[in-house]
């Protein structure tokens, strides 16, 4: 019997064929909105989650104060009271200018930083050649490490640059540095933050531009190593700093705390847009009611003839909560096949986003939603066509 | 009370039909009451072949309406092949109809988007059986009225008189009591009116019990009873003479 009636449904809607995809594009797009929204919202956090953690969340970023004006930058007191924890502090500064290597020239930012750069900077890692060494930053070494981007700007039919010599022009004066290793390119949600740059060992970079005070950093990078409680940690960075610089100098950003906000814009986005496709849900369920009921006035005698033979009411209502059902599924279908799709597309184009994570719960969220659409707005009709009397549908013209 | 002609060729079997002082009241818009059927009586033996005449407001619409368990009497006993069914439930009704009661219509009311086998196999589905017996027996009743060759097509493929075979056949297929039919051959020319009637007279040869409703006389005499109505109200009751002794089937009976 609901094979039949699935089948009376179908022929039905076929019928129809043009009322029939009108109708359920409704629903298409409310099932299409509300999966894509759940499934990308939770393929971006997967994302931004695991690479922000392969980073390390273990990280501590220091930066002054910017609305307090008696703020000032770092110095190396500060940086030294801060290693006596069981962290890694990474000193740095930067200038810019433009490099030349051979025919080559384009701009490059210069960054001096220690030794320890690669420990606390997880996003470093060597496509070629080496970082320079603790020993290297001592006696000043004119060694440089490159950017993906300034490897590509200067040696462009070079994949390998070691031992090349890069010259470096800033405010005048020149500087040669030899190349001992290459960066791989920054990936994920880090891609945004690739420029053409260069590492070059501090003590050789206060060398190179005496114009730079020595011993002042605008914003300290730490790591802290894996067994220690992160939390402990900021605690004993914002006590130590509080003493030396004053209260409210300073400000500690957590990746958790970027992760914080970034889950909350995600959770107001997926608000928004599953707000949007309950809408479109509501006025697909509406076309359906409407044309449901317009197919059980246009069949009014159908169900007087089938009620003669003996349908029952709930026989009835079967076959229209069917058809309403059909019809919406098909439309929920469609959806999902589309936000499928979609999801693809956006993982291919959008750098940040990995892979596809599609939860069998979105699938079959995106499913109950067009049945229970079908449902909902199949009732009244169909209630409508059971309750119906055989003598008046069958009088009916 | 009980009418004189009860034909009682099964005297074992109780009346397909046994109606008795049946009243139905409508209540019109305004409050007023339209009283269409008044104490209606009616009896109708196994096998009988009668029909049912009377100007339109005489009642016959709704006595139909009645007999065929669309509708409820307002009062009165209406038993049904031995079952009382006047005072029963609307899914009750429905499973009454679908057991006892073969209907015809004028109209035909065949579903236009299903095939010939199916629209007979109809009635069987809501009974319960199963699809493929179905299909079987909807291919036996469409031999029975001659369509064995159309059971595939669809209504729109048919002509008319094809298409009040196919409804024939839709009643015939779950073994009724009672051939229901409402001007069968009131939508039909008059040579194809009289391949349907032909059909009707073999299918009474072959013992079923028909009611037809009509208000032509011509229809009516082809039968062995015909029935007034007027002010519902049974009027009169008469029998109708066999004018050809051959029973043939095909060959007009009745008055010319």
């Amino acid at each position: 019997m609901i094979l039949e009636n699935l089948r009376s449904a179908l022929e039905a809607l076929a019928g129809n064929r043009l009322r029939s995809v009108l109708t359920l594009l409704g629903v298409m797009i409310g099932v299409f909105a509300v999966t894509t929204t759940i499934s990308l919202g939770a393929i971006a956090t997967a994302g931004i989650t695991g690479q922000l953690q392969a980073f390390g969340n273990q990280a501590l970023f220091i930066t002054p104060n910017e609305d307090n004006p008696a703020s000032t930058p770092f110095n190396d007191a500060d940086v030294d009271a801060l290693s006596r924890l069981p962290v890694s502090v990474l000193r740095q500064r930067s200038v810019r200018g433009v490099a030349r290597a051979g025919t080559e020239e384009a701009p490059l930012v210069v960054n001096g930083v220690t030794a320890n750069a690669p420990q606390v900077d997880r996003t470093i890692k060597m496509a070629r050649g080496r970082y320079f060494t603790e020993a290297e930053d001592r006696r000043a070494a004119p060694v440089m490490v490159l950017s993906a981007d300034a490897r590509e700007a200067l040696f462009p039919d070079d994949p390998n640059p070691v031992g090349r010599e890069v010259s470096v022009t800033v405010g005048g004066s020149r500087t040669f540095y030899t190349v001992i290793g290459a960066k791989e390119p920054l990936t994920g949600a880090f891609s945004f933050a690739a420029n053409a740059s260069a590492d070059v060992p501090l003590q050789t970079f206060y060398l190179a531009y005496p114009a730079v005070t020595r011993g002042e950093y605008p914003f300290l990078p730490i790591t802290v190593s894996l067994e220690r409680n992160l939390g402990d940690i900021e605690a004993q960075v914002n006590a130590i700093l509080a003493r030396r610089r004053g209260p409210d100098t300073f400000r500690i950003q957590t990746i958790e705390g970027a992760l914080t906000l970034f889950k909350t814009i995600t959770t107001i986005l997926q608000a928004v847009l599953g707000g949007i496709g309950a809408i479109s849900l509501l006025v697909g369920g509406i076309g359906i009611l409407n044309i449901m009921l317009v197919s059980v006035t246009e069949r009014t005698r159908e169900i007087g003839l089938r009620k003669a033979l003996g349908a029952k009411k709930g026989v009835i209502l079967q076959q229209f909560l069917i058809e309403a059902v059909a019809l919406t599924l098909v439309g929920g279908l469609v959806g999902l096949a589309a936000a499928i799709g979609t999801l693809y597309l956006a993982v291919a184009l959008v750098p940040f986003l990995d892979e596809v994570v599609l939860s069998p719960f979105t699938v079959l969220l995106g499913l109950f939603v067009s049945v229970a659409t079908g449902v909902v707005f199949g009732v009244w009709p169909a209630s409508r066509a059971a309750n119906l009397s055989p003598i008046e549908a069958l009088r009916y013209e | 009370m009980s009418l004189p002609w009860g034909g009682g060729r099964d005297t074992m079997r109780p009346p397909v039909i046994d109606a008795s002082g049946l009243e139905k009241v409508y209540l019109m818009e305004g409050g007023f009451e339209v009283r269409a059927l008044r104490g209606l009586d009616l009896r109708v033996e196994h096998g009988e072949y009668l029909a049912i005449m009377g100007p339109s407001g005489s009642g016959k619409s709704t006595l139909l309406q009645i007999l065929g368990c669309l509708d409820a009497p307002s009062s009165g006993s209406y038993r049904l092949a031995g079952e009382e069914v006047a005072r029963m439930d609307e899914d009750a009704l429905a499973e009454v109809r679908n057991r006892r009661i073969g209907f015809v219509f004028q109209a035909f009311n065949l579903l236009p988007r299903a095939s010939a086998q199916r629209n007979v196999a109809l009635p069987l589905m809501y009974r319960g059986v199963r699809s493929g017996e179905r299909a079987e027996r909807a291919t036996a009743a469409l031999a029975r009225v001659g369509l064995a060759d159309r059971a595939h097509h669809r209504p729109n493929e048919l002509s008319g008189g094809q298409r009040q075979r196919v409804a024939i056949a839709r009643a015939l297929v779950t073994e009724p009591d009672i051939l229901l039919a409402d001007e069968p051959t009131g939508n039909l020319d008059s040579n194809t009116g009289q391949e349907i009637l032909a059909l009707f007279d073999v299918l009474h040869d072959e013992g079923r019990t028909v009611l037809l409703v009509t208000h032509e006389q011509e229809v009516a005499q082809r039968t062995e009873r015909i029935v007034h109505i007027r002010d519902g109200r049974v009027e009169a009751s008469e029998r109708v003479a066999p004018a050809a002794p051959a029973p043939g089937g095909a060959a007009p009976r009745g008055a010319p």
